[in-house]
């Protein structure tokens, strides 16, 4: 077990520790105690990579009571809710999904209420960490072993029948699907979507977040109509009026596929058909995403079969993904440093294109830094050796999430805290920062 | 972040002497013994053995009541001898240097979870002796410059102070800084819903802390998620002892020589 308290200064531990223990439920971690109140699926996986330096035992639980929400199709939920919350509490709320009837065809659990839609595949990783924190307690536990094969029916649910564009890669049918709500990336396709009437429901986000902070009600009204009309199709991947590849989710999908890899070598599963499907996504992603012009992985719209034409964070992302070619990493690194990113010059990484027309500092996924995906940097940098950008990167989320009192997202330029503090993930990932080595994820 | 030191009751050592216990205790890893107190003054009869022991070297931070009646029983004979035996434990570990004494409200005077259910004292009558006896006491500790630790046991070894939650609410109304809460890792096991976050919801209110496993053996032969726990006193920010108040399993001398690498390994 890596227990490396000496390497952490006692505020960092102490402060971002405490965060998960108030976010702690007995089974998962909330993101917010006011926010958001219920357990979603990359948070978690997040939030474990954290937790393993505060209870390995706590890391395990909250990745088997999210997968203990997947469903017979494989998907793993979004949000899996907690029964003992009222449904005024968040919205959608369970009498939204109605996941158990709605999703019966899709195997959705019988006794859990589930969103539909799924987050980026970060758990395979983050089970992968989690074992590697304390080896001899995961296998008493028999972690591995009971996490294997939901992993693997996981991914395959997301490169199959979500591979919604036939070249390998998964597809997102929802703008909360890979993660970042409402970034301008999704401005385009989103466009093309009836919104709901604004009176037709009752967002619960604006009773703790401000306004300005949040996505506007045009937006809501379109992630509604998306979301509804899923799931009156029965959540069938079929007929989507909203599918992207993403190269955010599916570099975190490779990287969680190469951890896979070595999940299967511990349990004595053949590893080759990760490596495989590893290989084959890592190909997809360069032939149908890289911007070899402006140096950056684009966003494809599946329904027009167009990259999208807007520079988010998600796009810097794959430098996570192990093996890519030279030139690849270094036009990467360019971009993350040059005037789009300005990574050195500024403590994080915006979410979006400082030079992009919806650049907004403010709101949410339209130009904010966020601690996942600066950790998500942090740990590709690091891989490709480009270790004085990468320490700064891990100091910048340490003394920053700390200074923000562990805020959900800042201000890309001054690092003022925004949405909700106490935030379970920006306390885990600069926890994770501060007293680990990093390693490759597998060799 | 600087190690919590680990001391162990001095029972659970092998040895005749202090000097014997302290031998192994440090060659196990241990920074220090608690003591253990028994009643009829003999703790006091002590001094002059702790006194020789502390110019040997040894390091006695705390002492452990040994007693079966203490400062909340019904019977008020027992109460006032208990007081009276508690400040004379805190005067002895004042003059050998320590910080505290630490015992509970009673043990094994009564149980709301066995027959016959309803104690002879009412709640509200509790609370006066309870407030009573830790005021003298803790007024007592303030002038010896040491600290009375109140432990709450679990439902079925006392009917008064079960949670931390109880413990800070008594200590509060005292408003004496010379009472803190001595917590016990077995206890809070069975009676707080979240050890973890009972330690950091009062944490301001802690001074000591006592461990044993779920089953109440030695750290490490149970089912305690430890670096939970021990996590929360880090993150509560505290600086105070980790003493060893258990049963051992296994081989005696080998389960107590375990103790501190059991807890170092979880982030002591």
């Amino acid at each position: 077990m890596t227990v490396l308290l000496d390497t952490a200064p006692p505020s960092v531990y102490a402060s971002a520790a405490a965060v998960l223990v108030r976010n702690w439920t007995g089974s998962s971690t909330v993101p917010s105690r006011t926010l958001y109140p219920h357990q979603w699926s990359w948070d978690s996986a997040f939030i474990a990579i954290g937790l393993r330096h505060l209870s390995v035992r706590r890391a395990q639980r909250e990745l088997e009571s999210l997968l203990g929400a997947q469903w017979g199709d494989g998907r793993v939920p979004h949000i899996v809710f907690n029964p003992s919350v009222p449904h005024t509490a968040y919205f959608p709320s369970p009498d939204f999904w109605r996941s158990s009837a709605a999703g019966a065809a899709s195997g959705a659990p019988a006794g859990t209420e589930t969103s539909g839609l799924v987050q980026p595949p970060v758990h395979a990783l983050a089970a992968w960490l989690v074992h590697r924190a304390d080896p001899a307690a995961s296998e008493r536990r028999g972690f591995l072993q009971r996490v294997y094969p939901r992993l693997v029916a996981w991914h395959s649910y997301l490169t199959g029948r979500r591979d919604l564009g036939g070249a390998g890669l998964t597809a997102n049918v929802h703008p909360w699907e890979p993660g970042m709500d409402n970034s301008p990336v999704w401005d385009g396709p989103l466009s093309r979507i009836e919104p709901v009437p604004a009176g037709s429901y009752r967002r619960a986000d604006l009773d703790h977040g401000d306004p300005a902070d949040r996505p506007t009600d045009l937006d809501y009204g379109r992630y509604v109509r998306l979301a509804a009309d899923y799931r009156d199709r029965g959540y069938a991947d079929d007929a989507h009026a909203f599918a992207v590849e993403d190269p955010g989710a599916n570099a975190l999908l490779i990287a969680s596929e190469h951890a896979l890899a070595g999940i299967a070598a511990e349990v004595g599963a053949d590893p080759a058909p990760h490596r495989e499907r590893a290989a084959r996504l890592t190909g997809a992603l360069l032939e149908r995403l890289w911007d070899a012009r402006d140096g950056i992985f684009r966003c494809r719209d599946v329904i027009s079969g167009e990259p999208i034409d807007e520079r988010g964070v998600a796009g810097l992302m794959p430098l996570l993904v192990p093996g890519l070619p030279a030139e690849v990493v270094g036009a990467l690194h360019a971009t993350l440093t040059g005037p789009h990113f300005r990574l050195g010059e500024l403590p994080l990484v915006p979410s979006y294109d400082l030079k992009g027309p919806a650049f907004d500092p403010s709101r949410y996924w339209r130009g904010p830094a966020w601690f996942n995906t600066a950790w998500v940097i942090e740990r590709g940098l690091r891989q490709y050796g480009l270790l004085g950008d990468a320490d700064a990167l891990r100091s910048a989320v340490v003394s920053g999430a700390v200074e923000s009192r562990f805020a959900e997202y800042v201000d890309p330029f001054t690092g003022e805290g925004h949405g909700t503090r106490g935030f379970a993930w920006t306390a885990a990932l600069a926890l994770d920062l501060a007293m680990t080595t990093v390693t490759a994820v597998t060799t | 972040m600087k190690p919590l030191k680990t001391a162990a009751q001095e029972q659970l050592l092998p040895g005749e002497t202090l000097q014997e216990k302290w031998e192994f205790a440090q060659a196990a890893g241990y920074d220090g013994i608690e003591l253990r107190a028994q009643g009829d003054f003999r703790f006091r009869e002590r001094l002059p053995e702790l006194k020789q022991a502390l110019a040997d070297g040894v390091v006695m931070p705390t002492v452990c009541v040994d007693m079966l009646h203490f400062f909340g029983a019904f019977d008020a004979g027992l109460r006032r001898d208990a007081v009276e035996q508690m400040k004379s434990q805190l005067s002895v570990i004042a003059e050998i240097g320590g910080l505290g004494a630490q015992t509970p409200a009673s043990y094994g005077m009564f149980s709301r979870r066995l027959p016959p259910f309803e104690p002879p004292r009412s709640e509200e009558e509790d609370r006066e002796v309870l407030l009573a006896g830790l005021t003298e006491l803790g007024e007592h500790a303030r002038r010896e410059g040491v600290t009375l630790f109140l432990e709450p046991l679990n439902r079925y070894e006392d009917h008064m102070v079960n949670r931390l939650e109880q413990a800070a609410g008594l200590i509060r109304e005292t408003g004496l800084d010379s009472v803190r809460i001595g917590i016990d890792s077995y206890h809070m096991n069975i009676e707080e819903a979240d050890p973890a976050a009972a330690i950091l919801a009062h944490a301001e209110w802690i001074g000591h802390a006592q461990v044993s496993d779920s089953n109440r053996f030695q750290p490490g032969a149970g089912h305690l998620d430890w670096q939970s726990w021990i996590g929360a006193l880090r993150a509560a920010g505290y600086d105070g002892w980790l003493a060893a108040e258990c049963r051992l399993t296994g081989d005696p001398v080998e389960a107590v020589r375990s103790v501190p690498a059991t807890l170092r390994r979880y982030g002591a």
